[in-house]
């Protein structure tokens, strides 16, 4: 968040400018702006710090060899550039889902959460370690397509449109996804005594 | 307790007291320090209050509530049972019931449904819940693994000592020609080239002699001299009589005038 922020206030079109120069340190500021909510997004998706991880490094890789084709004309830098770790991220977790050999090994127990440490107590933190946890596991439960459909909406918060974009389906196919993802992932939760009322 | 006595807080204090501080589970002079900063300072002040929107906005986020009571919907389910809703139907329009764009007569075999359907009662509130972890999820974002950024850079640039990698004054031209704007459209410049081109072609083969640019030159030489020295006649009083023309015609044909008399 703190990234996009400064991103915002930063002129990101020279910030591409510089790095096409060949300036290292504008390379080094899009990295350090970017790679905590590339990694995040990825680890979504995988499941695995450690996928997570390569998946991001494999990301900025891309984007590095990418940069010539930014446009500042369509779009700021960090819509391009979440747009492009998007459909990265997501073209691998298809790709694994058709290969299954190729599937990361489940730690969402053995992670470390990120604690704020603004004023809350330790069992705040720890709750809400659980319940983060909790939802990873429930969202690694969802059908492919499913899940996909969820983390767009409810957690990247991409419209239904924008959703359409990345997935190239029909927007109706969208909209039915995101409410069965959605029921499917109450059930889960709820079986899971996260959402119980 | 005089004024000079109050405890004050820096704003990376109040940052970190601001979540107790909305919680009131400060300590009565803590609060009292936080509620001063608050007053004094506009930035904290403008911080407390994005935080407290974003609490009212996370407390709306509540179960919905249907506006039909059970009786009411016992009587209706009774009294119209061809409009009774199928769980799977009810289902189907969740998210719509949510996003507010269910069309009337649907939404009222909805709610129906909502009340009297014990296995489907529960389903819409869980479903907003869930909407509401996954939002705390995406607000506690993992922490970037020690080393990832040094990692990638060393797979980008080579080096994760980026300040190492300057930019030579070539690579920083070329960057600001290629940013550079026209003020017209390359596929406007196209018609302007050919005009360009065509008026050359049409100055070298009338006004030249041999059709090179050297012609071009030189005739128009041969005319600013002619030009100067008429000019400088006429400004010393000559009156010229007989007017030698000796020159090129246009299609490079060399005539001589005395011959054709």
């Amino acid at each position: 968040m703190e990234a996009l922020k400064a991103v915002a206030t930063s002129n990101g079109a020279d910030l591409v400018r510089r790095c096409r120069a060949g300036d290292g340190t504008a390379w080094e500021d899009i990295v350090s702006l970017f790679s905590r909510r590339i990694f995040n997004l990825a680890y979504r998706f995988t499941s695995s710090v450690e996928a997570a991880e390569d998946l991001t490094q494999e990301v900025f890789i891309r984007i590095y060899k990418t940069l010539d084709q930014y446009d500042a004309k369509q779009g700021d830098l960090a819509n391009w550039l979440m747009r492009l770790a998007r459909n990265l991220i997501i073209d691998d977790y298809r790709h694994r889902q058709r290969n299954p050999q190729n599937t990361y090994a489940d730690d969402v127990e053995n992670h470390t959460f990120h604690l704020r440490a603004i004023g809350n107590s330790a069992q705040k933190d720890i709750e809400r370690r659980e319940l983060c946890a909790q939802v990873q596991e429930g969202i690694d439960k969802l059908p492919t397509d499913l899940r996909t459909c969820v983390i767009l909406r409810d957690i990247e918060e991409l419209s239904y449109q924008e959703i359409v974009e990345v997935l190239k389906i029909p927007e109706g196919t969208v909209k039915s996804r995101i409410n069965r993802g959605r029921i499917e992932l109450a059930k889960i939760l709820r079986r899971m005594r996260v959402v119980n009322i | 307790m005089s004024y000079q006595d109050e405890k004050k807080i820096k704003c990376s204090e109040f940052e970190e007291l601001l979540t107790d501080y909305l919680d009131n589970s400060l300590d009565r002079q803590t609060h009292k320090a936080v509620a001063v900063h608050a007053l004094s300072c506009p930035l904290c002040h403008a911080l407390l209050n994005e935080v407290k929107d974003a609490l009212k906005l996370c407390r709306e986020i509540s179960p919905p509530k249907t506006s039909i009571t059970h009786l009411e919907a016992r009587i209706l389910t009774m009294t119209a049972p061809e409009t009774a809703m199928a769980c799977e139907l009810f289902e189907d329009h969740l998210t719509d019931y949510l996003d507010g764009f269910l069309p009337a007569p649907i939404f009222h075999r909805w709610e129906r449904h909502a009340v009297l359907c014990e296995k489907c009662t529960d389903l819409p509130g869980e479903v907003v819940r869930t909407i509401a972890a996954c939002y705390t999820y995406k607000m506690d974002e993992l922490p970037i693994p020690q080393g990832l950024n040094a990692k990638i850079l060393r797979a980008t640039i080579g080096t994760e000592k980026a300040n190492v990698v300057k930019v030579d004054w070539i690579s920083n031209a070329t960057e600001w020609i290629r940013g550079l704007r026209f003020p017209i459209p390359l596929p406007q410049l196209a018609p302007v080239a050919m005009m360009m081109l065509f008026a050359v072609l049409v100055f070298s083969q009338t006004v030249s002699a041999d059709g090179s640019f050297q012609g071009v030159y030189q005739k128009g030489f041969e005319l600013a001299e002619q030009t100067y020295r008429q000019s400088a006649g006429v400004w010393g009083g000559e009156i010229q009589t007989e007017q030698k023309s000796n020159q090129e015609p246009i299609n490079g044909t060399y005539i001589n005038d005395e011959e054709n008399k």
